[in-house]
């Protein structure tokens, strides 16, 4: 009985609130986040360039960042966002639980997490993929041109099975070296005991860092393995959904438009692009569609910046990691980052 | 003096040729080891410095800890407030001194007033509320954290504990069988499952609008846990005693209770104080699982802070220096132990 009252109570509340709203669909998750003042965000607990406390404890990175660029879009406020750390066994139930409003933490989109664990990939944030870091002096510009090389490889990994069957395919002859822990194989990578060590384009920035010269090695872009990674969100409640998805195409497209932290504001008053406009709420009402205000993106951008910008500042040249774009490059210079159109 | 002394040692170490080669083959093998290491951790390391550039390759990069000595502290706890983590570690140091050096008529009202005042003054200076300001417990962590997870959750062990074991040694059976339950099913469960089921299952759960803190969560699964583990400790105390230490209490006209709070238990405790030292220790060194559901204690604030770019690669100067403390700490609570045995034993002559 108790339930059937909180039932049309919700229901007649869902109404009034639907016709207020002008045709918005509820959203929970939106609400709750407007109540309370801030986004809750799951991240790495650290990784290298993607999430982890600096000196002064302030959370950073390129995992970090998308959620910044969230708050500032929902709340208009960058800071209004607070992390949860989540290791590997705690965070689809954190997130299921409703712990956290999204997960921003380096997590592969595959099939059955999909479909079986009631979860939701919002986009691609970073193309993860295994692949290989040799010396510059040796010239290889792509896995095809290990071709009689050795590889340093710890026994039994995933890492091992994919690059042994990826130059056996291929027919190319590759010593595979194996050693006992992942520690071992690039220790021995960097006395020179083999031409290549292989694992993740994110796990590899982290790894030349701690090399004796990391200046002398470079990671080839092109993986062998396909990981993409990007925020998740539960089911259910597709306005948030919509956000969140569409917040990070608006970073991506803001890079691809040429808008910048340092020109936003410039772009918003002059451009006569009409996508630019629209992205920054000088045209249309893109924001207030989802319920947001309509400079949501651009405030994203001022206070962020756009999808490049936190790319080169976290992992990129301007970061201790120097990865290159590879294939985290705009689909238009090479890459596969991509987002479709604003209109 | 040391005519005497050097044949005592002389004759342990060097008492037969056998004796004698095994010393200095065992004097080799510790030089062999520890000469890296204190040329690693001391000759070697670099001391002075802000960045890892600082650093000299090959020796240990302190450079590293100095930098983040504060996460190492109080984990991401705001700065300007840390002075509420420090005075509540002086007000527990100051507190349990005040106990131990009370007279003995008042150590008891002492005691009970501690434990009454101290665990809510402690919540309050480092939650907030009533004046202060709010911290979350996300953003505790640290050795901050560890002392508050070890206090707290052995603050829930030990009378609980206490009063299982009482339980188990009672005549009323469903008392025993209750305690009995409790007592195997707690040792039976690994205690990084509890810490899982405490931070993951409850809030799948719990209605929506109850949240119990993540980190009480934590406390108190651990706090039960050790509760089982102390609860038999206490009991091979209880067993000691000769049953005619409370037949006699009965027969003074002693009720349960009192016979248990005079006789019993002071005598009881005494016994089983290594044995619970020993589970402290344990406690301690557990309180490092939390790290699986990300609360970043001593150790994961060390872990975490491998992951920033300016400081990866100082695997080693972290667990080094986190691991020392764990052993620092361990170390002074194993002689706290035995200085009190000591005193016990002295006592009782």
């Amino acid at each position: 009985m108790k339930t059937m009252i909180l039932t049309a109570a919700a229901t007649v509340a869902m109404g009034a609130s639907l016709a207020s709203a002008q045709q918005l669909a509820p959203s929970p998750t939106l609400d709750a986040i407007k109540a309370r003042g801030h986004i809750e965000c799951g991240v790495h607990l650290g990784l290298p360039g993607f999430s982890f406390a600096d000196d002064k404890g302030e959370w950073t990175g390129l995992d970090v960042d998308y959620c910044k660029a969230l708050a500032a879009a929902v709340l208009g406020d960058a800071k209004k966002v607070k992390f949860t750390p989540t290791s590997v066994q705690q965070r689809w139930p954190i997130l299921q639980s409703g712990q956290v409003d999204l997960l921003s933490r380096n997590s592969t989109i595959t099939f059955s997490r999909n479909a079986s664990l009631g979860l939701n990939f919002q986009g691609i944030n970073f193309y993860e993929g295994q692949t290989f870091i040799v010396r510059k002096a040796t010239n290889a510009k792509s896995a095809a041109d290990l071709d009689g090389a050795s590889v340093c490889v710890a026994a039994g990994s995933t890492e091992e099975k994919n690059a042994s069957d990826w130059f056996l395919e291929r027919n190319l002859k590759v010593t595979i070296t194996n050693f006992q822990k992942n520690d071992d194989a690039i220790a021995a990578y960097d006395a020179g005991r083999c031409d290549a060590y292989t694992a993740g384009v994110g796990a590899l920035a982290g790894q030349r860092a701690k090399l004796k010269v990391p200046g002398d090695h470079v990671i080839l872009t092109q993986p062998i393995s396909n990981d993409p990674q990007g925020p998740v969100t539960r089911w259910g409640d597709e306005r948030w959904q919509l956000v969140v998805r569409w917040v990070l195409n608006g970073t991506i497209a803001a890079e691809m438009l040429g808008v910048t932290s340092a020109n936003v504001d410039q772009m918003k008053a002059s451009s006569k692009n009409s996508e630019v406009r629209r992205l920054l709420g000088a045209e249309g009402n893109f924001g207030a569609t989802m319920g947001l205000s309509n400079d949501w993106m651009y405030n994203a951008i001022k206070q962020v910046g756009n999808y490049g910008e936190s790319f080169e500042r976290t992992v990129g040249m301007g970061s201790g990691l120097k990865l290159e774009r590879g294939q985290n490059q705009l689909w238009t210079k090479g890459g596969l980052l991509f987002t479709p159109p604003f209109q | 003096m040391s005519a005497i002394v050097a044949p005592v040692w002389r004759r342990r170490l060097f008492g037969t040729p056998a004796t004698g080669v095994v010393t200095i083959l065992l004097a080799l093998a510790l030089a062999w080891l520890a000469i890296p290491i204190i040329r690693w951790a001391l000759i070697d390391a670099t001391w002075r410095g802000t960045t890892r550039a600082d650093c000299v390759a090959g020796g240990a990069c302190w450079v590293f800890v100095k930098a983040r000595f504060g996460q190492f502290m109080y984990g991401l706890y705001p700065q300007d407030q840390r002075w509420r983590a420090d005075l509540t570690g002086i007000l527990f140091v100051l507190g349990t001194a005040a106990v131990v050096f009370a007279p003995q008529r008042l150590r008891l009202k002492a005691g009970i007033a501690a434990l009454i005042i101290l665990p809510p003054l402690g919540i309050w200076l480092l939650g907030g509320g009533f004046g202060l300001r709010w911290i979350e417990t996300r953003e505790w962590g640290g050795l901050m954290l560890t002392l508050f997870i070890s206090v707290y959750a052995s603050l829930i062990a030990i009378p609980f504990g206490i009063l299982l074991a009482l339980g188990r040694q009672s005549e009323l059976r469903i008392v025993r069988l209750i305690s009995v339950l409790f007592i195997e099913f707690w040792r039976g469960v690994p205690i990084i499952a509890v810490i899982f089921l405490a931070s993951l299952l409850l809030p799948l759960i719990l209605p929506g609008g109850i949240g119990i803190d993540r980190l009480a969560r934590a406390v108190i699964g651990l706090g039960l846990v050790i509760a089982a583990y102390m609860a038999e400790a206490v009991r091979g105390g209880l067993q000691a005693l000769p049953p005619g230490q409370r037949e006699a209490a009965t027969a003074l006209g002693l009720t349960y209770w009192k016979a248990t709070g005079l006789i019993i238990l002071p005598q009881a405790l005494r016994i089983s104080l290594p044995a619970m030292t020993n589970e402290f220790i344990a406690l301690v060194k557990n309180t490092t699982l939390v790290l699986v559901v990300s609360i970043l204690d001593l150790l994961g604030i060390a872990q975490a802070s491998l992951a920033d770019p300016a400081w990866v690669g100082m695997n080693m100067e972290a667990y080094v220096f986190s691991g020392s403390i764990y052993w620092l700490i361990c170390f002074a609570l194993s002689r706290w132990s035995r200085h009190l045995e000591l005193l016990g034993r002295r006592r009782h002559r």
